[in-house]
């Protein structure tokens, strides 16, 4: 997955198109000014309840890891802290963005998003298509609109195409096909009207498989070949004989279910999207049909407001609606007006995201210090909210704070089985789907092991020739000055006084300095800060 | 080892002692343990707190994900066309039949009880996972704990090292967590039952070790004082749980190499296997529920051929299961559930497979006072309907709770400060216990 294959150039150079600045581009800078005015209005926050804005080594951090998904090296921090210019956030922001990492980082996060919710386990192959080219688009700055096409009309292997995720996790199936497009993309989950009129919503049975109808002639296909083990989406045109329950393959129209009798043939169902009743006929071919719904898609108001949704809370800690990926007309958004304004504005952008990070992460909103999530009555977003690290950023974290490398190669295990490489192993014990409501993702027992215990990591602790720490031991004489560096390269800020003061007093307590800094460093990055974002 | 032995023999012995005739023989036991410098006095009071509570109930779920066929395990239909190729065969209990592909349970069919009508309306495996793991639907707004979480948080014991919830394998899609009872309550999740819990070896003496999590405790002020006193908090938990654990003599729990030869045979081979056998081993050691998951009953093709396979993964090791706690004088206190989210369609497909179908499926349950040899409920001739007492999944956990000796109408409190019963509907299966 580490390895990035060349890039596809050529779809690239053709996706560049959508790239050039939209004529009604708002700087994110001022359209953050604007959204945090309209988030006072709309919450009435009293200036009492705000969290003040945090220092510099806090937003240095914070920035750090939501852009590139890495914690600064502590010589980053000093120079940030030192810089005097007034505008030193937006700069980082703005420099960050231009690393690669950026796209790396995020395009992990989308990996999650669409491979947590999989029902096909094999599909996880695509990963490593999907994430080095969709972390190029980002990086290049394609627009979430052309990003979301290429993932609504993917065809073809989906070790070639990593774009074919969503259907690939999806084994192909129409309908979830559909209601993963529809959460993705849209934030709205009609699914649940699959079965039955969804409960609380108006979304129809009907409507749900109206959305159905523009996939039925997609499938997923193990792809016939004696030495490639992989999966295409292919796509059927052609009138199959007789169409069978359940069949995986394509048909050429879409039926409703009979809820009485599993078995019939059920009702056809002509596409027409839900959110428009914009209509698409029978017979339409596959290519057109996607293009259409694609289109349907990326036009509507809810399509931008899903991003700035998710990427608020991401960012802020908190999104605008009670989960990241249940909004809609149904829907009441906690700042509406705020959402609006951004989401015009990120539609404005051409659908760039990184103007998006940008607008949202210049906001006072996002500025402010952390607090505990606040409880169910108290006012929202008046702070920002420690965020747990998702698994590739902890272990991005480690590699840095302990100054090792990645570890790349894949071992073989006991009798030639394949075992994970330690970032996938780590993916493994603290991955989590980032479309849950953080709240409940729970830390576990074995994500405590694995910090605490991990062979490497604990060699790495050791202050011995070779390590960060054997070497940092050496140069650095003075007790207090190696405290500091240690809580710099682990925290990325200083240790307070009584930090300093108990950090020494477990230095004097213990015979040999360089096992007093063993631990030192062993409880930094076990402790609950180095774990979280703040 | 003979400390577990003598505390067997007290047990097996004395399922009706009295609490001071228990409390002398784990007292004896843990003074001839202390004697050989195997336990501290801290250990042998933890011991005697959570032997105490092993006379309580317990759990073993196991988890068929993906919605087992109920026409090739429980509820064979040979000779109608629905049934497929999958014959029917006599069990210890006359007059009940089950599949063939299920020989060994067969055998020990007077412990089990059948439940052939079961009722659902979930047919999606999310949603029905969530429903049978939770005796809810999703909701949004409250996080509901899985069935392992509330029976961990009602009878568990909150004194031992060992978490109370254990779940071995991937549970299937939503199998749930300790929701708002919080981080106490998560399942500890075993990858594999053959390998104790990845990094449970410190990696350094255990002086030291200790005096690490001191300085760490020592310094988690700061972060916690303003930004996340929350996240701290939950943090120090969890590292203390994991220390504990890990530092305890009880981590044995974990090791299979420790049961006899015969054991291991008589449960056999494979994931689920040990997984089973692991599931028994870690109730001896004060765990109180623990789901095991089989995976891959998703068969929307090759039913008969698939669900064979599946059934041989099971078959065995759950049989010797219920053997096993049978004749260790556990059974009365343990319960045993069989199920998945739902069963799967009557009418065999165009791939030979079935697919999804809660309308009419199976649960089989042993122990903890539900009546052997008997089968509840009974579905049409071709079984697409149910046509005798249907059970729901709330009348399930209704029963499930019931027969752990947990009131189902308990209420607790969601973080929101709603009270949300175990259950909310339904009533208990009486069959099972009359």
């Amino acid at each position: 997955m580490p390895f990035c294959p060349p890039a596809p150039t050529l779809v690239l150079a053709a996706l560049l198109v959508g790239v050039l600045p939209a004529a009604a581009r708002t700087p994110a800078e001022k359209l953050a000014q604007q959204a945090d005015r309209l988030l006072a209005e709309e919450l009435g926050a009293s200036p009492g309840e705000l969290a003040p804005r945090c220092d510099d080594a806090t937003f240095l951090r914070r920035a750090y890891l939501d852009i590139v998904g890495d914690i600064p090296s502590p010589e980053h921090v000093t120079a940030f802290l030192l810089d005097p210019a007034e505008d030193k956030r937006a700069e980082l922001v703005r420099a960050l963005l231009d690393q690669p990492q950026y796209g790396q980082n995020w395009s992990r996060y989308w990996r999650d998003v669409i491979l947590y919710r999989r029902i096909e386990d094999r599909s996880v192959i695509v990963a490593a298509a999907l994430v080095p080219q969709l972390a190029e688009m980002l990086n290049v700055g394609v627009g979430w609109d052309r990003i979301a096409d290429k993932f609504i009309t993917a065809t073809g292997d989906i070790q070639e195409n990593g774009a074919t995720a969503i259907i690939a996790a999806q084994e192909g199936r129409t309908e979830e096909v559909a209601a993963e497009v529809s959460r993705v993309f849209l934030g709205i989950q009609i699914q649940c009207a699959q079965c039955h009129d969804h409960p609380w919503d108006s979304w129809q049975r009907e409507q749900f498989h109206e959305l159905a109808a523009y996939f039925p002639r997609v499938s997923l296909q193990q792809v016939r070949s004696p030495v490639r083990r992989s999966f295409e989406v292919a796509v059927t045109d052609r009138e199959a004989p007789r169409r069978r329950q359940n069949d995986n393959r394509g048909s050429t129209e879409h039926f409703m279910p009979d809820m009485d009798d599993p078995q019939a043939e059920g009702t056809r169902m002509q596409p027409k999207f839900f959110l428009t009743s914009a209509t698409t006929p029978l017979g339409t071919r596959d290519a057109e049909r996607r293009a259409t719904i694609s289109e349907y898609i990326t036009e509507s108001p809810w399509f931008a407001k899903a991003m700035v949704n998710r990427m608020w809370a991401e960012l802020v800690g908190e999104p605008f609606f009670e989960t990241i990926d249940d909004i809609g007309p149904e829907r009441a958004a906690k700042a509406p007006q705020t959402l609006e304004v951004l989401s015009q504005g990120f539609a404005d952008s051409g659908y760039d995201v990184k103007w998006l990070m940008r607008a949202v992460m210049a906001t006072d909103a996002y500025q402010r210090e952390c607090r505990p999530r606040r409880t169910p009555d108290a006012t929202p977003m008046t702070a920002n909210v420690a965020q747990r690290l998702r698994g590739d950023q902890l272990y991005n974290a480690l590699l840095t704070a302990l100054g090792i490398e990645e570890e790349l190669e894949t071992n073989r295990g006991r009798g030639g089985r394949r075992q994970l490489n330690q970032r996938a192993q780590f993916n493994v014990a603290f991955g989590f789907d980032p479309s849950v409501d953080r709240e409940g993702v729970s830390a576990s027992i074995p994500q405590a092991l694995a910090m605490m215990n991990t062979p490497r990591f604990n060699n790495a602790v050791r202050a011995r020739r070779g390590t960060m720490l054997g070497e940092l031991t050496t140069e650095i004489q003075d007790d207090g000055a190696l405290v500091d560096e240690l809580y710099l390269r682990c925290l990325s800020r200083e240790p307070t006084a009584e930090e300093r003061d108990a950090a020494l007093a477990y230095r004097v307590s213990v015979d040999k300095r360089e096992t007093a800094f063993e631990d030192l460093l062993w409880a930094l990055v076990n402790s609950a800060e180095f774990a979280h974002r703040r | 080892m003979p400390l577990q032995h003598q505390i067997d023999v007290g047990l097996r012995g004395g399922r009706v002692a009295s609490r001071r005739d228990f409390l002398r023989n784990v007292g004896a036991a843990a003074t001839a343990a202390t004697a050989a410098g195997v336990l501290s006095w801290t250990d042998r009071v933890a011991l005697a707190a959570s032997d105490l509570r092993r006379r309580g109930k317990r759990c073993i779920l196991l988890w068929m994900a993906g919605g087992p066929s109920q026409f090739e395990t429980f509820n064979p239909k040979p000779g109608h066309e629905n049934g497929g190729p999958t014959k029917a065969i006599s069990t210890s209990v006359s007059g009940i039949q089950i599949s063939e592909n299920l020989p060994r349970l067969a055998k020990v069919m007077n412990e089990l009880a059948v439940i052939r009508s079961m009722a659902s309306k979930e047919g999606s495996h999310p949603r029905a996972s969530f429903l049978m793991h939770h005796g809810y639907l999703p909701m949004g707004g409250v996080k509901f704990p899985t069935l392992g979480a509330n029976v961990a948080h009602q009878i568990g014991d909150a004194s031992s090292e060992l978490p109370s919830f254990v779940r071995i394998g991937r549970g299937g899609q939503n199998p749930g967590n300790g929701g708002f009872l919080g981080v106490d309550y998560d399942p500890l999740i075993l990858a594999s039952a053959d390998r104790p819990p990845e990094n449970s070896r410190p990696t350094t003496d255990r002086a030291r070790y200790e005096r690490r999590l001191g300085l760490l405790k020592n310094l988690e002020t700061s972060f916690g004082a303003v930004e996340g006193a929350d996240v701290v908090a939950d943090h120090k938990k969890l590292i203390e749980a994991s220390s504990e654990m890990i530092l305890s003599p009880r981590m044995e729990a974990f090791d299979l190499d420790r049961e006899d030869q015969r054991t291991r045979d008589a449960y056999g081979e494979g994931q689920f296997a040990s997984g089973c056998l692991l599931a028994r081993r870690l109730l001896d050691f004060g765990v109180t529920f623990v789901e095991v998951t089989l995976n891959g009953w998703d068969t929307h093709n090759d039913n008969a051929a698939r669900t064979a396979e599946l059934c041989g993964q099971f078959d065995q090791p759950m049989a010797a299961l219920i053997s096993d706690l049978k004749q260790r004088g556990q059974l009365d206190d343990t319960l045993v559930i069989w199920m998945g989210e739902f069963g799967r369609t009557p009418r065999i497909n165009g791939r030979a497979g079935r697919d999804h179908y809660p309308r009419a499926f199976n649960v089989a349950m042993a122990g903890c006072g539900v009546r052997g040899g008997q089968v509840i409920g009974q579905t049409s001739p071709g079984g697409e309907q149910v046509t005798d007492r249907p059970v729901s999944p709330k009348d399930l956990y209704q029963s499930i709770y019931t027969a752990l000796g947990i009131n189902p109408d308990h209420e607790n409190m969601s973080l929101s400060g709603r009270p949300i019963r175990l259950v909310d509907e339904g009533a208990p299966v009486d069959e099972l216990f009359g």
